[in-house]
C-alpha cells in the first residue's frame, strides 16, 4: 500500500490513474458493449482499481502539482484529511453502483455510450474531491454537467424533458458556483483551497461564500435545485438515479458543503448564513418528506426521500457546530449507501414486475427476500433505527440542531416521522401482505445477479459503519474534520434517543392506524397529506406550482420577451426608421430642387448671405 | 521571416484574383488553390509561433511618399488571431466544397472568402491605423458580396444593411484615427506605444469596433445576416470577420494607446446590455441561424468584456474566448447548414428527432455548444472563466454577476435549439447526412472544441505572452 501511494505521488501518475484511467476504462467498456462478459470484468476492474487508489490515498495522502494553463489553472491535487475520507466513500459506493449499471444495460444499445460518460463522470468526481486549485475543482465540478447530461439522453432519448430539466437547473447552481469560486480567490488572494483558512463572512466574503453554498446545494439536489430528480426518477434509467441524486452528487455536494462552512469561510454558528442553511435543511426535509408521503410511484416516492436526507445533512452541518459537521461527513456515508442502494432495489422491482407504480404491484416478500432484507436494512438506516448507520449520524446532527434552535430540532424531528411512516408504508406495501402482479404479468420475472449482489452490498455499507460506529468516528470522522473534541460512541445525551426512538414510535403507531382506517397501506398516509394546511401545499406542488424550475422558465421568457421588444425597436430604426428618413429628405430635396430658376437664384443669394454671416461672425 | 511575413498576407490577398481565372478551367482545381492560399497563410503564421512564443517577433518596415509608412508585424496578438482566423478559415473552405457545388457564382465565391482571408492577415498584421482601416473596409466589401450571395432581393438587402453600418461605423472610426494623427503625427503604431489618445477619438474608433463585432446596439446587420450561405455566416458572422472589433480594441486599447481608465467601466456595461439582450432574442428565435447569431452577438461581449476589463487575465481570457468561439460557434453554424442544406429550412418548429438521421451533426453540435457554452473540459470554459475573473479583479463584481446570467442563458438557449432540432419526435424520417466533405468538417470542429480543452495549456501560453505585453 505504501508503494502503491508513493507512485500515485509522482506527478503525472496521479491524473493518469485517478482521472484519465477511468475514462480509459469508460472506453473499454464502450467497445465492449457487445460482449456483456469482458465488458462486466473490465467495469469491475475499473471499479475495483479506483477504491484501490482511495484507500492507499486515504492512507497515506497526496500532494501532486503540474504545471498547466496558468491563470489558476496548474494542476494541483491534495489528498489529506477530509479530500481522503470523501475520496474514499466515492470510490467505495461506486463499486457497486458500476455492477448494477452494467447489469441492469445488459445488451442495450444506448448502454455503451451511458457507461462511458458514467465513468468519465467517476473521474471527474476524483477530480473534483481531490483538487486543491480551486478553478480546477470547478473545471471537475462543472465537467460533470456534460456527463450527466448525455447520460440521462443516452438511457432515456425518447424522453429528454429529464435531461433539459437537469441541465437548467444544475447549470444555476454550476454558474453560481463558479462565481463563488472567482470571488473567493479574489477576496482571499489564493488559488488553492489548502492556503484558505476560515475568510471572514463578510460583504464580498458573504457573497463567495453563498455562492459557494449554492453550487453545493445545486450538487446535493435540496431546494430549490431539486425538482430535476423526480422527474429524472421518471425518465430516466435507474442507474442514473443510482449514481447521482443517490451516491455521487449528494457525496459531492456534502464535500463542498463541508469544506466551506468548516475550512474555508468562517459560518458561525447563529450566523445569518448558518440560518440560512437550517432554512433551506429543514424546507427541503419537510417538504420532500409530505412529497414523499403523497407518491403512488416507487422511483419518485425515493426521488423525494433522497431529496429529504439531502436535507437532513444541510439541517446539520448549517449549524456550523463541530457536532453538527461529523454528523454531516456520518450522514453523508449513510446516505450515499441507502439511497443508491434504495434505488437499486427499485429498479429490481421495475425489472421483476414491469411496474414501479405501488398501485399496481406488492406482496414481493415471498418471491423476492434478498432484496426486501435489502430493503428492511437500507431502511432502518435511514429512519436512524438505534444500531444502524443512520443513529449515529442522526444523533450528532439532531443534537446539533438542538443546540441552534427548538425550531430546528422540530423540523428534524418532524422529518425522522414522515420518513418513518413512509418507509412501514413501502415495506408493507411492496414487501408484505398478498402478492399483487400488474395486470397482463402472470409471474415474478429473474432479475440478474448482479443487481442483487450490489444492493446486497450497498446494505451491508449501510449496517456495518452502524455496527462499527465508535470505529468509523474514530479513524474516518475526526481525522477527516480536525475537529478537536471526539463523539465516537452511544449518543451522550439520553434525551435525545428518547426523543428519536418516540418519533419512531410514534410513527409506527400512526402507519398502524392509517392503515386501518384507509383499509390499505399504500393509503396508510392519507389523512397526512389531506390536513389543512398540507392538502393545498401538495396539490400547488402537483400542479407544479412550487416547482422552482416553472418559475425559471416563466422568468426567462418574460425576460426574452422584454429582449425581443428592444430588438424590435432597434430593428425598426434600421429597417424602417433610416431608409425612411433617408427617403423622406430625399423627396424634400427633390420638392426643393423643382427646376425652376427664381428657386435657385433665391436659394443662392440666401446661401451667400450664410457665409457673409459667418464670415462677420467671425471677423467682428 | 520577413519574407514568409509578406506571403502569409500576399498570398490569400493577390490569389484571391487568380482564382476566378484558374475556375474557368477548372472547378477542382479552383477549389484547391483556393484551399492552398489558405493554408498557405495558416502554416505560414504557425511558423511564427516559436518566435513569439520565445518573446520575439518579426517585422516589415517601409517608407512611402506623403509622409506615409507601411509596416507590418508579426507578434503574439497578432499571430494568435491570425493562426486562430485561418485554421477555422480552413475548415470551412472544406466545407464549402460540399455546400456550394451546386450554386452559380461560385469563382466570385471563392474569391471573396479567399480574399476576405487576405484583408484578415493584413489587418492583423499591420503596424498602420490607416492600413486598419484599408483591410477593414475590403473585409466589409467582401461581407457585402458574400451576404448577397443568393442575388434574390432579401439577401440583396440584407447585404446592403450590413456593409452600411459596418462602412458608417468605419468611417467614424477613421475620424478618430485622423485625430490620433493630429495629435502625434503618424499613423505608425509602433511609433504610439503607451500615448494617451483623447476621449472623443476612443469614442469614434470604439463606433467601429462595435459596428464589426456586432455589439448593442450596431448589432442588427448580424442576425438578418442569416440569409447568407452557411460557410459565408460561420466565416464573417461568427468565426473571422466579428472578431475584428474585438482584435483592433486589443490591439489599440491594451496593446498601444492608453485611455481613460473610465473606458474599463463603459464598455464592459456596453457588453453586458448586449449580451444580455441578445441572450434574451436567442431564447425567443425560431430560425436555427438567428439563434446561432444572437448567440454570437452575446458571447462577443464576453470577448469585449475580457479585453475591456484592463487585466491580464481579462485580456488573456478574452484571447482564448475567440479562439474558443471561433472554432465552436463556426462549428454550430456549419452544423445548422447541414440540417439547413439538407431540410431546405431554418424554421426549428419543422424539425425534431433528427437525432437518428444526423447523429454525426447531432454529436458535433453538442460538442461545439458545450463548448459556447463553457462546460469544462472545453475550451469555452477556461475562457468564459477567465474574462470573469477578469472582471472581479476589475472590480467590477456586478458586471461580472450580469454575465454569470448571460452564461446560463447562454446554456437555455443552445439546449433549447438542440432539443428542438434534435430531438423529440421524428418530424423528418427521410432526411440524412449527405455530404461526407460537409459532416466531416463539422465533426472536425467539434472534436477540435474538446481537444482545444484537453490542451488549453498551448494557446494558454500564447495568451499568456499577449496578456504580458499589456502588463
Amino acid at each position: 500500500m505504501t508503494a502503491l501511494t508513493a507512485f500515485l505521488n509522482t506527478g503525472a501518475v496521479f491524473l493518469l490513474c485517478l482521472v484519465v484511467l477511468p475514462i480509459l476504462a469508460g472506453l473499454a467498456v464502450w467497445l465492449l458493449k457487445k460482449r456483456y462478459a469482458a465488458q462486466l470484468t473490465a467495469a469491475l476492474l475499473a471499479g475495483a482499481a479506483n477504491l484501490l487508489f482511495a484507500l492507499a490515498l486515504f492512507f497515506g495522502g497526496a500532494d501532486v502539482r503540474i504545471p498547466f494553463a496558468g491563470f489558476g489553472f496548474d494542476l494541483h491535487f491534495l489528498v489529506s484529511g477530509l479530500s481522503a475520507a470523501v475520496l474514499l466513500v466515492a470510490a467505495a459506493v461506486t463499486l457497486p453502483v458500476v455492477l448494477y449499471s452494467v447489469s441492469y444495460f445488459k445488451g442495450s444499445k444506448q448502454g455503451g455510450l451511458y457507461l462511458l460518460f458514467y465513468f468519465v463522470s467517476i473521474g471527474f468526481v476524483n477530480g473534483a474531491i481531490t483538487a486543491d486549485a480551486l478553478e480546477i475543482l470547478a473545471a471537475f465540478w462543472e465537467g460533470l454537467l456534460g456527463c450527466m447530461t448525455v447520460m440521462l439522453l443516452a438511457g432515456s432519448v425518447t424522453k429528454p424533458r429529464a435531461a433539459l430539466k437537469m441541465l437548467w437547473i444544475c447549470a444555476v447552481s454550476d454558474l453560481l458556483f463558479m462565481f463563488g469560486v472567482i470571488v473567493t480567490i479574489h477576496v482571499s488572494g489564493q488559488t488553492q483551497l489548502s492556503a484558505i483558512e476560515r475568510l471572514p463572512v463578510a460583504g464580498e466574503g458573504a457573497l463567495g461564500c453563498v455562492l459557494l453554498l449554492l453550487g453545493a446545494m445545486g450538487k446535493a439536489g435540496v431546494m430549490p435545485f431539486y425538482s430535476w430528480i423526480p422527474t429524472a426518477a421518471e425518465d430516466g434509467p435507474t442507474p442514473f438515479l443510482a449514481a447521482f441524486p443517490g451516491s455521487l452528487g449528494s457525496i459531492l455536494g456534502g464535500y463542498l458543503l463541508l469544506r466551506v462552512v468548516t475550512k474555508v469561510y468562517a459560518v458561525a454558528p447563529g450566523s445569518a448564513v448558518s440560518v440560512f442553511l437550517l432554512a433551506v435543511g429543514a424546507a427541503t426535509l419537510l417538504l420532500a418528506g409530505m412529497m414523499a408521503l403523497h407518491q403512488k410511484n416507487l422511483k419518485r416516492l425515493l426521488a423525494y426521500a433522497a431529496i429529504g436526507q439531502a436535507g437532513t445533512l444541510f439541517l446539520g452541518v448549517g449549524t456550523g457546530l463541530a457536532a453538527g459537521a461529523a454528523g454531516g461527513l456520518f450522514q453523508m456515508i449513510n446516505h450515499a449507501a441507502v439511497t443508491s442502494g434504495l434505488f437499486i432495489l427499485a429498479g429490481a422491482v421495475e425489472l421483476k414486475m414491469g411496474t414501479t407504480d405501488l398501485d399496481h404491484i406488492g406482496g414481493l416478500g415471498k418471491k423476492a427476500p434478498v432484496l426486501g432484507s435489502c430493503y428492511l436494512l437500507s431502511g432502518l438506516s435511514m429512519i436512524g433505527f438505534p444500531g444502524f448507520a443512520g443513529f449515529f449520524s442522526k444523533e450528532l446532527l439532531f443534537g446539533a440542531a438542538l443546540e441552534a434552535g427548538v425550531g430546528w430540532f422540530v423540523a428534524a424531528m418532524i422529518g425522522v416521522f414522515l420518513t418513518a411512516v413512509l418507509f412501514f408504508k413501502v415495506g408493507a406495501s411492496l414487501f408484505f401482505g398478498p402478492l399483487k402482479l400488474p395486470s397482463g404479468q402472470r409471474n415474478v420475472r429473474r432479475t440478474n445477479a448482479g443487481m442483487i449482489v450490489s444492493a446486497s452490498a450497498l446494505a451491508l455499507f449501510a449496517l456495518l459503519p452502524g455496527v462499527f460506529g465508535g470505529w468509523v468516528q474514530r479513524m474516518f470522522v475526526e481525522p477527516a474534520l480536525n475537529l478537536g473534541e471526539s463523539f465516537a460512541g452511544w449518543p451522550k445525551s439520553a434525551l435525545l434517543v428518547i426523543l428519536l426512538l418516540a418519533a419512531l414510535a410514534l410513527a409506527a403507531l400512526d402507519f398502524a392506524l392509517g392503515r386501518k382506517k384507509a383499509g390499505s397501506a399504500l393509503k396508510c398516509a392519507d389523512h397526512l397529506t389531506n390536513l389543512p394546511l398540507v392538502k393545498p401545499l401538495l396539490a400547488a406542488a402537483d400542479a407544479g406550482k412550487l416547482d422552482p424550475y416553472n418559475g425559471l422558465v416563466s422568468a426567462v421568457d418574460g425576460f426574452s420577451a422584454v429582449c425581443q421588444k428592444i430588438e424590435d425597436g432597434v430593428s425598426w430604426f434600421y429597417d424602417k426608421g433610416v431608409p425612411g428618413a433617408v427617403s423622406g429628405l430625399g423627396g424634400a430635396l427633390h420638392r426643393i430642387v423643382n427646376g425652376s430658376l427664381t428657386r435657385y437664384l433665391v436659394m443662392a443669394i440666401a446661401g451667400v448671405a450664410f457665409i457673409l454671416l459667418i464670415y462677420l461672425v467671425v471677423m467682428l | 521571416m520577413r519574407g514568409l511575413l509578406l506571403a502569409c498576407i500576399l498570398t490569400p490577398l493577390i490569389g484571391a484574383f487568380l482564382l476566378p481565372l484558374i475556375g474557368r478551367r477548372s472547378e477542382k482545381a479552383r477549389n484547391a488553390f483556393a484551399l492552398a492560399f489558405v493554408l498557405a497563410a495558416l502554416v505560414g503564421s504557425c511558423a511564427f509561433l516559436p518566435t513569439v512564443l520565445a518573446g520575439n517577433g518579426v517585422s516589415v518596415q517601409a517608407t512611402l511618399p506623403l509622409g506615409l509608412s507601411f509596416g507590418f508585424k508579426a507578434d503574439a496578438l497578432a499571430v494568435f488571431m491570425a493562426v486562430t482566423s485561418t485554421l477555422v478559415a480552413s475548415v470551412i473552405v472544406v466545407y464549402s466544397f460540399g455546400y456550394i457545388k451546386e450554386y452559380g457564382n461560385q469563382n466570385e465565391y471563392y474569391m471573396m472568402v479567399v480574399l476576405f482571408i487576405g484583408a484578415m492577415m493584413g489587418l492583423v498584421y499591420t503596424t498602420n491605423l490607416v492600413f486598419i482601416y484599408l483591410f477593414w473596409e475590403i473585409s466589409s466589401l467582401c461581407c457585402w458580396r458574400l451576404i448577397g450571395f443568393y442575388r434574390e432581393e432579401i439577401t440583396i438587402v440584407r447585404a446592403n444593411k450590413a456593409f452600411l453600418v459596418t462602412v458608417l461605423g468605419a468611417l467614424i472610426m477613421l475620424v478618430g484615427f485622423i485625430g490620433i494623427w493630429g495629435q502625434t503625427g503618424t499613423f505608425d503604431m509602433e511609433a504610439m506605444r503607451g500615448v494617451h489618445v483623447p476621449a472623443w477619438a476612443v469614442v469614434c474608433i470604439f463606433f467601429g469596433i462595435l459596428s464589426k463585432s456586432a455589439t448593442f446596439p450596431l448589432h442588427s446587420w448580424l442576425p438578418d445576416a442569416g440569409v447568407a450561405p452557411s460557410p459565408v455566416t460561420s466565416l464573417l458572422h461568427a468565426a473571422v470577420l466579428v472578431k475584428i472589433g474585438v482584435y483592433a480594441y486589443a490591439r489599440l486599447f491594451d496593446v498601444t494607446f492608453a485611455i481613460d481608465p473610465a473606458f474599463t467601466t463603459i464598455v464592459p456595461v456596453i457588453a453586458a446590455v448586449s449580451a444580455l439582450i441578445s441572450a434574451g432574442c436567442a431564447m425567443k428565435a425560431t430560425d436555427l441561424k438567428r439563434v446561432v447569431a444572437y448567440s454570437t452577438i452575446s458571447q462577443l461581449a464576453f470577448i469585449l468584456l475580457g479585453v475591456s476589463s484592463g487585466t491580464a487575465v481579462g485580456l488573456a481570457g478574452g484571447m482564448l474566448y475567440i479562439l474558443a468561439h471561433s472554432v465552436a460557434k463556426g462549428g454550430l453554424f456549419l452544423c445548422a447548414g447541414v440540417v439547413e442544406h439538407n431540410l431546405h429550412t431554418k424554421d426549428m418548429a419543422k424539425m425534431g428527432g433528427l437525432i437518428t438521421r444526423f447523429p454525426v451533426t447531432a454529436a458535433a453540435f453538442l460538442l461545439c455548444a458545450f463548448s459556447v457554452m463553457g462546460v469544462p473540459p472545453f475550451s469555452g470554459y477556461y475562457a468564459k472563466s477567465m474574462v470573469i475573473t477578469g472582471a472581479v479583479d476589475a472590480g467590477h463584481l456586478w458586471i461580472a454577476g450580469v454575465f454569470v446570467l448571460g452564461a446560463f442563458m447562454t446554456v437555455f438557449y443552445l439546449m433549447r435549439a438542440f432539443f428542438k432540432v434534435f430531438l423529440g419526435p421524428q418530424t423528418n424520417p427521410q432526411a440524412r447526412e449527405k455530404e461526407p466533405v460537409m459532416v466531416a468538417s463539422v465533426l472536425f470542429l467539434g472534436v477540435l472544441a474538446l481537444a482545444l480543452g484537453l490542451f488549453i495549456n498551448l494557446p494558454a501560453e500564447l495568451a499568456g505572452k499577449i496578456a504580458e505585453v499589456m502588463a
